[in-house]
């Protein structure tokens, strides 16, 4: 044995070369560099002479990334997508073929992921594409990819994303937010949803998820809402485009894209009509705004909108607290906007509310936007399922003023209560009025208890 | 050519490997292997004796140093860039996945070899006297060597790292009055956070290997004076423990071949102090059982150290070290899982916090500690310490079964799930 010591040390340290060998093989042959050889001899084929289609393919092989720190991501994608940004690529195969249709998307402001999602960090491609355990955000599928513009776009009307317009429009119509926290306003008895677009669940779940709770989450407590496979759609857009990322001024500027579409709504919200007419449709307190745009310049009709007296002393028009986009939208829709706008617009506007009508009002909107109507339905009709919760469901609330007094119903939604037990030894029901004093203020309570009461139904006489 | 040879030999000042005198110069003259007899026991490096965890362990912690030397390069110890210096390791550094493989692969090898080198010495009942003193030593080698691999599991800031360390460092807040303050200290608040990673990163890189260095010094000083490597059991002879000197003290016995001092002699320092020749261990009856340590033992501990390299280099090229999700202090894994050396007690902990937490693994340290100096059979013959060998086979069971149940068996909320039934986490 001491005899082939030597030899044994001697065979080890081969081995150890070997494997030192081995290591060093495996790290240098990574994927990224085969696909960098191939789109050089693609490159290559469309050089006309020898001499520069030589010193294409010396090209040495090196790793491309995009640094976004607005976005606090980076983004190495382009490492293989070689073509991404060069038009002579159209037809190329992937993953060389340039993208089309960017416009001012360009990969060098925006790298990939912030749209496509998976690892950008990545250089190969499973781990790339996000198809990896511990990555959160897999590739979206051409399908759900427009979902993504919500994520810069976080406010107003996308063009060409309908989806989200009518997502968000749900979301704060059906009463979600009574169970779920958005951006921290809403109930905790489902999950927050404030980062539910970087929760690594697919599409396709989530969809299925809103068309039939139970059918891919056992034992949820959500109930089936029946929504339509386009609102499940929908909906699911706004959950995917729902992330926390701090996001740096330059993409935060466009969180509200000045459409004309939502420079519409603005004009409508903000009541210009009281004031303005549009080639004489409207009131005349003010200017009238046909083809207003043509009469002034853009920055000087943006002055006017931040602050009135400033262009005109004395000027009646009040201050309207509006960022920058949205002022750029209500510029854009009063270049476009004609007399027939305005006869719409006027068309759609009742006559002025009395302050008790206001009050029901301002009650209606928060019964939808705090998520009451999640549970109790938004005609208050109540009635979803709530086992082991006396009646077995949701109360109905249009009968409330005939066994609650007003103050009664205040501490209810300031307070919160577990409904009464059906049978006491049973299991807690799942769903159960939250407290709502840390969202609502005293004068939302009133409101939306006036409401209540404005919706109350007469009991049949049993006479 | 005489230039060259001058240079040879300011270098390389012994005679030719041939002769025993130059052999023995090897060792002599050279600084890093005098800490080495010249001369060892031929049986002391029996394989089947020491399995040679020692020299295994010490190994690894060489290539930890080496490794993460390296892998410093690369890191910076701040929570959004200490993730994304891990994943810049996967995909970017030249041979970044094999390094870090490395590191993690021989640091739970590591833990292992320690625990098993400690083994190794009990059932052989190495730490006899005159050894006490440095199995209280190997004990506290054994807590750096887990202080090291806790603070260097909260590095690469994903999930894994930031559950266990949270829920690792929760099991010792759970001291009476000063777990609290302590957890406080280590993580520089109250939650695992910046500060935390900072500190964390500090104790793994400076202070505990700083100590880790210096204790493995004294381990192996240790180990030379107080006899060199222990002898196999079997080789003892019957009725006659082994003549050992303790350092410092008078020798108990008259040392074999001691003579008057001479006239003609030259006396070395060594011999003054001791009052005993050199090669005091090796009386003549056993001076044909000695071997020189070049080539015998040098090789040896190079084929050691080469199988532990080239086992942990053949892992890393096949087996990638794990990287979670980044760390999300609001998402909580269920369920969540200190590292897996410490799920025995996380085990304990969730029968009852301060039994399990702090009273049995303070009770286990001190009982370590304690066994040379309460253990006070002078045998080291398994069949004179019957009742020592069944209490420490009892404890190494004990812990292996719980760290076990902890590991394998624990699944959501710490139920008792088999590893072979698949649990849907996360349904609402």
């Amino acid at each position: 044995m001491g005899r082939r010591l030597p030899q044994i040390f001697f065979g080890l340290s081969l081995l150890a070369l070997v494997l030192i060998v081995a290591a060093v093989w495996q790290a240098s042959t990574p994927s990224w560099k085969t696909y960098q050889r191939q789109f050089l001899q693609l490159e290559a084929q469309g050089e006309p002479n020898a001499v520069t289609k030589a010193a294409v393919l010396a090209t040495p092989p090196q790793i491309h990334q995009v640094m976004l720190t607005g976005l606090q991501r980076v983004d190495r994608c382009t490492t293989c997508h070689l073509g991404v940004d060069d038009p002579t690529m159209k037809n190329a195969p992937e993953p060389f073929r340039y993208h089309e249709g960017l416009g001012s998307h360009i990969p060098s402001r925006f790298g990939c992921t912030i749209c496509h999602g998976g690892q950008g960090l990545a250089t190969d491609k499973k781990n790339a594409h996000g198809d990896v355990q511990f990555w959160e955000t897999p590739l979206l599928t051409k399908e759900y990819i427009r979902a993504s513009c919500g994520r810069c776009h976080k406010e107003g009307d996308v063009p060409g994303v309908p989806e989200l317009t009518e997502g968000r429009h749900l979301f704060e119509t059906q009463g979600c937010r009574g169970c779920h926290k958005l951006n921290g306003v809403g109930g905790s008895i489902g999950p927050d949803l404030t980062e539910e677009g970087a929760n690594h669940r697919s599409p396709e779940w989530l969809e299925r998820h809103f068309l039939a709770p139970n059918a891919v989450s056992a034992g949820s407590v959500m109930p089936n809402f029946h929504f339509t496979k386009d609102q499940a759609r929908s909906l699911t857009y706004y959950m995917l485009s729902l992330t926390n990322e701090e996001m740096g001024t330059y993409y935060s500027s466009e969180r509200l894209i000045p459409s004309i579409e939502y420079g519409r709504q603005l004009f409508v919200e903000k009541d210009c009509i009281v004031c303005h007419a549009v080639g004489g449709v409207g009131a005349k307190v003010g200017p009238d705004l046909l083809g207003v745009t043509k009469r002034h310049s853009r920055e000087w009709l943006d002055e006017q909108l931040v602050n009135p007296e400033l262009v005109y002393p004395g000027s009646a028009m009040p201050v309207y607290d509006l960022e920058t986009n949205a002022r750029k939208a209500l510029i854009a829709f009063m270049s476009s906007a004609t007399p027939e706008d305005a006869q719409a617009i006027m068309a759609h506007k009742g006559t002025g509310l009395a302050p008790e009508d206001a009050a029901i009002e301002a009650g209606k909107r928060n019964f939808a936007r705090f998520g009451c109507a999640g549970c109790h339905g938004t005609e208050l009709q109540g009635g979803l399922p709530n086992p082991n919760a006396q009646g077995g469901q949701v109360p109905s609330l249009v009968h409330l003023a005939d066994d609650y007094t007003k103050d009664e119903v205040i501490a209810v939604i300031r307070d919160g209560r577990t409904p009464p037990l059906e049978d006491a030894k049973g299991p807690t029901p799942p769903l159960y009025m939250p407290s709502w004093k840390s969202l609502l203020s005293n004068e939302d309570i009133h409101q939306i208890v006036e409401f209540l009461w404005s919706k109350q139904q007469k009991k049949q006489d049993s006479w | 050519m005489n230039l060259i040879r001058d240079i040879y030999q300011s270098i390389v000042r012994r005679d030719p490997l041939s002769t025993d005198k130059g052999k023995s110069e090897l060792v002599f003259l050279n600084v890093w292997l005098h800490i080495h007899p010249a001369k060892v026991k031929k049986e002391s490096l029996k394989f089947k004796h020491t399995f040679y965890l020692g020299f295994i362990t010490f190994f690894l912690f060489v290539i930890l140093v080496t490794t993460g030397i390296a892998l410093m390069f690369y890191y910076r110890p701040y929570p959004p860039h200490a993730y994304q210096d891990m994943k810049d390791l996967q995909f970017v550094v030249f041979m970044g996945p094999f390094l870090r493989g490395m590191h993690r692969w021989a640091a739970h090898g590591m833990v292992v070899c320690v625990f098993l080198h400690m083994c190794r010495v009990f059932y052989t009942g190495s730490y006899k006297k005159p050894r006490q003193f440095n199995w209280v030593v190997g004990v506290f080698l054994l807590l750096l060597t887990l202080g090291l691999s806790f603070t260097g599991y909260l590095l690469p800031w994903d999930q894994l790292a930031f559950w266990a360390i949270t829920v690792g460092t929760n099991i010792g807040s759970y001291a009476p009055l000063v777990g609290g303050k302590l957890r406080e200290i280590l993580l520089g608040g109250h939650t695992v956070g910046e500060a935390a990673l900072l500190r964390f990163y500090v104790l793994h890189v400076a202070i505990l290997p700083s100590f880790m260095i210096l204790l493995t010094v004294v381990h192996f000083w240790r180990v030379r004076k107080d006899g060199g490597l222990s002898r196999p059991v079997w080789k003892l002879k019957p009725n006659k423990p082994e003549q050992l000197v303790t350092i410092g003290a008078p020798p108990q016995t008259a040392p074999l071949n001691a003579v008057a001092a001479s006239t003609d002699k030259t006396y070395g320092l060594m011999e003054v102090v001791t009052g005993k020749p050199i090669f005091e261990t090796i009386t003549p009856d056993e001076e044909e059982d000695a071997v020189f340590s070049y080539p015998y033992a040098f090789f040896r501990e190079a084929i050691a150290l080469m199988v532990t390299v080239t086992g942990i280099m053949a892992i890393s090229l096949f087996f990638r070290a794990p990287l979670e999700e980044l760390a999300n202090p609001a998402k909580t894994p269920n369920p969540a899982k200190a590292p897996w050396y410490f799920l025995g007690l996380q085990e304990l902990v969730s029968h009852s916090a301060l039994l399990g937490g702090v009273v049995a693994p303070t009770l286990m340290v001190l009982a370590l500690l304690a066994i040379p100096y309460f253990d006070r059979n002078p045998s080291r013959r398994p069949s004179d310490r019957k009742w020592a060998i069944w209490l420490f086979t009892i404890f190494v069971v004990a812990n292996l079964v719980l760290i076990v149940i902890g590991t394998f068996f624990r699944g959501p909320g710490w139920a008792l799930v088999p590893p072979w039934v698949h649990v849907v986490a996360g349904a609402e």
